[in-house]
């Protein structure tokens, strides 16, 4: 028969499972299953899905306890106005608590249909059988669930008591089952809430406080002074600037207007408070007031400590880290008419949407919070910030709005876990027995507002205390005499829950104590441990690793034999990860036995090898736990060997990945993963487990291997270098190098202070001189000339000598048209502004006649008779032969003239004193024509002529005296120019390789050479109007610069270039700057690394590490390359808002003694580069 | 601006200093490449450009004229995936995903120059891509499948 409803009246009955709100109106209730008469199935859950797969285990479930496909299931988690508030998604209970409702649920429900069958076959239910959805008796009639639920809506109430399936008869539950959000994740869908896109949606960005990662405090909230609007105001679709308390964010049409906008904003904020200082990690956390709270008092351990015979008195000690999600926080929320809707990655919907409720004074039914997936948060999203930061700015602008936090905000502030220290007090009785464990830790709460609401001042910024250290603070093991204290505490950084929770760093302790007093003992440390271990189920588990790593007792320390630096080890650490409200619960029981490789030169820990093995129950999906169990080693192993926040006064200064280093491939430990095989018991929580014994079965191994016991974390090469006492010494300092007054020189046209009086004085003589000048006559105005009297190969020869001179370079302003003039030239008399070059008779040169072309180019002179600085270089320009000027001066009159009034310079008296140049002129410029030598090439000659004239070369590469003339005797030493240094093109060059003519060559024409670097800078635009000049030029050019240096053998440069790079490749990091260059920059410059798009310079033969002046790596690192010579070369990132001036002095340094190991190191660094951060980017 | 992206003209219309991955994923609703960190750090935004590993989030489309641009939409699709997709779902190598992006343009850029690479070349590849869960293990064999090594199954 032919259904002749429309779809939408077809099938519209369906079945729920519901109970009644936990919060809400009378009546309100919560869904846990709903299956429709279509037959399909959708799973509610309170929790979310961190990454973990659990999405795909609800379903499984589902599908287990409803009989039907997985397939027909669809999992819903997160949505406020769907799912039911089952709390934060934390402490790996999704599957072993949060999921049992839901299993009754479905369970009921398959009961309720099966019942309903029984009636409508009348057969009795033990009769039936069902196989995906569909019922079917013996003598096979059959129905659907669907056909059961028909028209009907039938909502029953979750039941406690329902019956669920045995273990026994599990068919989907305990198989393997793909992830199924993996295929859209693989292939660019929507899935992340960073994807979501709503109609008329723009895009946030905020404006963090300088109290970076502290969230307790009187200044939290109170420090804004004021928000200068007019400082972005130039910036394109800007939309609003928004404004709340220490709250201030940015909202612009497109995003990355926003992010300039957030850049530029000009905040003030009151002087920085003083936080506490964590320069001493440990110090700080004793100082931090704490209130003991005894989670147990056994046997009498005062008694058993005083009668120990071996006192042992060990300090633990754990830092600061990240969660640190690979995605930053991201959020859109829309403050509109009909509701509020915020899409969020938050861990906690329900607690999310009450805080916004709270921020917005809004009631919470209002509020939508739509869950949807994130970057692995790891606890970081428990305060998801961005969501309320996305919610006060839709709200602001009325229309909805994308925020998503920057990298070093987020590192800054997301919410760290939390430093932790463990003192344990006890020791062996004479038999070799634990007399007694005194343990006592201290843990910072980590509650974690939500920032907004501190910022805003909705909520106070106290420093509120919890009970949140004691997470498997009470050690498995069955000492007689054991007290164990959790000292609560206030959070000094602000934190929240990062996996493993307090757990990990008290079974740190616990694991590594045990392995002492067993050392002490004399015993095997696995045996040791069996002695005090009592749970069947943790000793089967230790004997099967133990078992499966194929370990061998050690009762008695014994130096390991040594490969060459190499020393190995074997460790052992087992937990049961207890968590929740003390006293909490056990999710599933791990231990771990890793293999280390420790440097006994370097430092270097390697973990070469983790047997991890885990017993948690029934496994869902066992691949899903198999994943679970390697991603916890692999970040528990990361955590354990490199990870630690760094801090100055007290504010988090790591914001990117270098000063926060984490694994990479290669320093992957190989991972052999035992799974117990428990599906008869009860399933366990798998999120956590495996890091719980991480640190502590690293830190054993370090010790078999070294035989010193490191108690600190992380066990950098530093801390182990210290430990065996072997402190790092920095490599000998050669001897400072002679002063090479060539290469420093003053230059009148960089902004450099100090010079000054000495500049005056010698002005002073010049004006004697110059008075003594008579000035010079106005050439009369012209008509402009009619370009069309000059042939068109004039014009084209014209522009190229434009671009060798490079005149569009210092002619044109930033975002200005070419040649418009209006570019600031920073003096330390002033600031001077090039003038419009273009054939505007009003405001350019097109009332110049060519005499007075010629006159500025050769003399200095302008057409009205003033003189002109020597900023331009008509010293250079005046070697110019006359067919070449007029060609020029064709060019420019062909250009289109444009009507661009050059701002008046601001020159100080008496620089503002133009005659003083004739003085300055009779002493310096000689208005020669170029004069060829006849003892050299045709070519060199044609190069010289290049390079001194149009090409200006030396104007920034030979020094100038005190008076800003070029020194002719050091000519192409090396200068500076405009805060870069323009190194020498001759012998003199410090670069390890000198420079060929093929080199010279490659660089002029490409802006790389392999032997020397890329062109930066303000050589950059040099090389990209290069372009536009014919190759034998450019080769010319070529053999005369190299007509300079020492006479070239191509094979012995390459030779040495491979030797340089394989002596000075980077092999341990073990320093701060050492772990920047790893992180930051390895990606584009360590040799033989990948290929990416652009050039891959190579440090060990780049100049501006082996130079005299640290200037140039630090302007680049600072400022980077944004406007590469050409756009093969690819662009470099800048730094400057991502390192602290002590990270950048750090890395130079760094780069300098691993890259020129044979030059001094530099000094001032820092200095160096606070003084370059505040000169312009070029 | 003109761009080419997965095979086709786009007229953008942003600075020629926005980042490509800002028009990438907000002019051409593009979900794969990901900010991950604006520095070239980490390789969550990578696509391939000329047929390289580029990362997307520190090259301004001025710099992208006349280049073919392919992100991990333009490999393939659920239906049709490339043969690197295919690995890696296969595999499953990922918890969130969120880095998978990087790997799989990684991966398929390293075996466009090596198509036999060992697993030290493999590791070596990936040693600028950064995942935080832990799914390296997974990862490896992803693209390890993808070269077309047979792999030894799991316990």
């Amino acid at each position: 028969m032919t259904d002749t409803r429309s779809p939408g009246q077809r099938n519209r009955g369906s079945l729920s499972v519901v109970r009644p709100a936990v919060l809400g109106a009378e009546g309100a209730f919560e869904t846990f299953i709903t299956i429709t008469s279509d037959g399909l199935v959708n799973a509610h859950n309170g929790h979310v899905d961190l990454g973990t797969g659990i999405r795909t285990a609800l379903g499984q479930i589902v599908a287990e306890e409803l009989d039907v496909s997985f397939a027909r299931v669809v999992v819903i988690l997160g949505d406020t106005a769907v799912v039911p508030n089952q709390g934060a998604t934390i402490a790996s209970e999704t599957i072993q608590i949060t999921a049992v409702p839901l299993r009754k649920a479905a369970a009921q429900a398959r009961h309720f249909l099966l019942t309903r069958a029984a009636e409508r076959l009348e057969l009795p239910a033990h009769e039936l059988t069902i196989e995906d959805g569909l019922i079917r008796g013996h003598d096979n009639r059959s129905i659907t669930y669907g056909e059961l639920i028909a028209d009907e809506t039938i909502r029953l109430e979750l039941a406690d008591d329902v019956p669920v399936k045995d273990v026994s008869a599990y068919s989907v539950v305990g198989r393997s089952v793909p992830r199924i959000d993996l295929p859209a994740k693989a292939t660019g869908e929507l899935v992340y809430v960073h994807d979501v896109r709503v109609p008329g949606m723009l895009h946030g960005r905020v404006v963090r406080p300088p109290y970076a990662g502290v969230d307790a405090g009187p200044f939290v909230g109170t420090s804004l002074i004021a928000v200068d609007e007019a400082s972005v105001r130039d910036i394109p679709g800007l939309v609003a600037v928004v404004r709340i308390g220490d709250f201030v964010g940015v909202v612009a049409e497109r995003e990355e207007n926003a992010i300039k906008a957030a850049a530029q904003l000009k905040v003030s904020w009151k002087p920085g408070p003083a936080l506490t200082d964590l320069s001493d990690i440990e110090q700080a956390l004793r100082a931090n007031p704490s209130t003991p709270r005894q989670l147990i008092d056994k046997g009498d351990v005062d008694a058993a400590l005083k009668a120990a015979a071996k006192p042992m008195h060990r300090t633990y000690l754990w830092p600061y880290q990240m969660h640190g999600s690979i995605g930053p926080s991201c959020a859109v929320a829309d403050y509109g008419e009909g509701g509020i809707r915020v899409w969020s990655a938050t861990q906690n919907p329900h607690i999310l949407r009450g805080d916004l409720a709270l921020l917005i004074q809004r009631p919470e039914s209002e509020i939508d919070v739509i869950r949807m997936e994130a970057a692995g948060c790891y606890g970081r999203n428990c305060a998801d910030d961005v969501s309320a930061d996305a919610l006060l700015l839709s709200r602001a602008v009325g229309r909805p709005v994308r925020v998503q936090l920057t990298r070093e905000q987020e590192h800054a502030w997301e919410p760290k876990g939390t430093a932790q220290l463990m003192d344990v007090n006890g020791g062996l009785n004479a038999d070799g027995s634990v007399a007694a464990y005194d343990f006592a830790t201290r843990y910072p709460s980590n509650g974690a507002p939500t920032l907004a609401l501190l910022l805003t001042g909705r909520i106070a910024p106290e420093a509120t205390v919890f009970e949140m250290g004691d997470r498997t603070a009470i050690p498995p093991y069955d000492y007689e005499n054991m007290r164990v204290i959790a000292n609560d505490m206030p959070p000094i950084v602000r934190a929240s829950w990062f996996r493993g929770v307090s757990a990990l760093p008290n079974t740190f302790a616990h694991e590594s104590y045990i392995d002492e007093l067993a050392a002490e003992a004399e015993v095997d440390p696995i045996e040791y441990r069996l002695r005090y271990l009592k749970d069947k189920r943790a000793i089967d588990l230790v004997n099967a690793v133990a078992e499966r790593a194929g370990w061998t007792p050690r009762p008695v320390w014994k130096e390991p034999e040594a490969d060459g630096d190499i020393v190995r080890g074997r460790g052992f650490a087992y937990a049961l990860y207890v968590h929740s409200k003390f006293p909490g619960y056990g999710a599933a029981w791990s231990a771990w036995i890793a293999d280390v490789a420790v440097n006994k030169a370097t430092g270097h820990v390697s973990v070469t090898r983790v047997v991890a093995g885990q017993d948690s129950g029934l496994m869902i999906n066992p691949d899903g736990v198999r994943h679970q169990i390697q991603g916890n080693v692999i970040q528990s192993t990361s955590r354990a060997l490199m990870e630690e926040v760094s801090f100055e006064r007290g504010a988090v200064t790591a914001r990117e990945w270098g000063a926060y280093p984490i694994i990479k491939f290669p320093e992957l430990p190989e991972i052999d993963v035992l799974m117990l095989p428990r599906q008869d018991q009860p399933p366990l929580g798998v999120g956590e487990s495996a890091s719980v014994p991480s640190a502590a079965a690293i830190a054993n191994a370090i010790y078999d291997a070294t035989g010193v016991r490191f108690r600190e974390l992380p066990f950098t090469p530093e801390r182990i270098l210290n430990g065996l006492r072997q402190p790092v010494t920095p490599a000998p300092l050669a001897p400072p190098a002679p002063p090479t007054d060539l290469n420093r020189w003053p230059n009148p046209f960089a902004k450099r202070g100090g010079m000054l009086a000495g500049i005056a004085a010698l002005c002073a003589a010049a004006i004697g001189i110059g008075a003594a000048v008579l000035p010079w006559r106005a050439i009369a105005p012209i008509a402009r000339p009619d370009a069309s009297v000059y042939s068109t190969a004039t014009i084209a020869r014209g522009k190229e000598l434009a671009a060798l001179g490079a005149c569009a370079v210092c002619h044109t302003s930033e975002h200005g048209i070419a040649n418009a003039g209006g570019r600031p030239l920073e003096t330390p008399f002033g600031t001077i502004y090039t003038t419009n070059i273009t054939p505007d008779v009003d405001t350019g040169i097109g009332a110049w006649s060519y005499p007075a072309f010629e006159r500025a180019m050769r003399e200095g002179i302008h057409r009205d008779g003033r003189h002109l600085y020597p900023a331009f270089p008509y010293t250079h320009f005046a070697r110019t032969s006359d067919a070449d000027l007029q060609a020029l001066y064709a060019y420019l009159m062909a250009q289109p003239p444009v009507h661009a009034e050059t701002p008046a310079n601001a020159l100080a008296f008496p620089f503002n004193l133009r005659p003083l140049l004739a003085g300055w002129n009779a002493l310096f410029h000689q208005p020669r024509p170029f004069q060829p030598d006849p003892s050299k090439s045709a070519i060199w000659n044609r190069g010289a002529y290049l390079i001194e004239g149009l090409g200006h070369c030396s104007a920034c590469h030979s020094p100038r005296n005190a008076l800003g003339a070029e020194r002719q005797a050091a000519y192409l030493a090396g200068g500076f120019a405009e805060g870069w240094e323009a190194p020498a093109l001759t012998s003199l060059s410090k670069a390890p390789i000198p420079w060929s003519e093929d080199e010279l060559y490659a660089y002029l024409r490409s802006g790389e050479s392999r032997l020397h670097g890329v062109a930066a800078g303000p050589m950059a635009p040099v090389i990209h109007e290069l372009a536009a000049v014919p190759d034998q030029d450019i080769r010319a050019m070529a053999v005369y610069l190299a007509s300079f240096n020492e006479s070239t053998d191509r094979s012995a440069h390459d030779a040495l270039a491979a030797k340089l790079e394989a002596a000075t490749a980077v092999t341990t990091a073990a320093s701060a700057g050492a772990r920047i260059y790893q992180g930051a920059c390895a990606v584009c410059h360590e040799v033989g690394g990948p290929p990416l798009f652009g050039s891959r310079p190579s440090l060990a033969l780049n100049s501006n590490l082996h130079s005299d002046a640290p200037d140039n790596l630090i302007q680049v690192i600072l400022h980077g390359i944004a406007k590469p010579a050409v756009t093969d070369l690819g662009y470099m990132p800048a730094f400057k808002d991502s390192m602290t001036d002590g990270q950048v002095a750090e890395l130079a340094s760094f780069l300098r003694l691993q890259f020129a190991p044979d030059k001094p190191a530099w000094t001032d660094v820092a200095a160096t580069v606070g003084r370059i951060r505040q000169t312009i980017a070029r | 601006m003109r761009l080419t992206v997965n095979g086709r003209n786009h007229d953008v219309d942003a600075a020629p200093d926005t980042a490509l991955l800002y028009v990438l994923r907000n002019d051409l609703a593009l979900n794969g490449p990901k900010y991950g960190c604006g520095l070239g750090e980490c390789g969550a935004c990578a696509v391939l450009i000329d047929g390289v590993a580029a990362r997307a989030c520190v090259i301004p489309i001025e710099g992208c004229a006349g280049r073919d641009i392919v992100t991990l939409e333009g490999l393939g699709t659920r239906e049709h995936p490339d043969p690197v997709q295919d690995a890696f779902i296969s595999e499953q190598a990922a918890q969130c995903g969120y880095c998978l992006n990087g790997m799989i343009i990684t991966t398929k850029a390293l075996l466009t120059r090596n198509p036999n690479p060992s697993e030290r070349e493999v590791l070596e590849a990936l040693r600028y891509n950064l995942c935080r869960c832990g799914a390296h293990i997974e990862i490896i064999r992803a693209a390890m499948r993808a070269a077309g090594h047979v792999l030894e199954a799991r316990d």
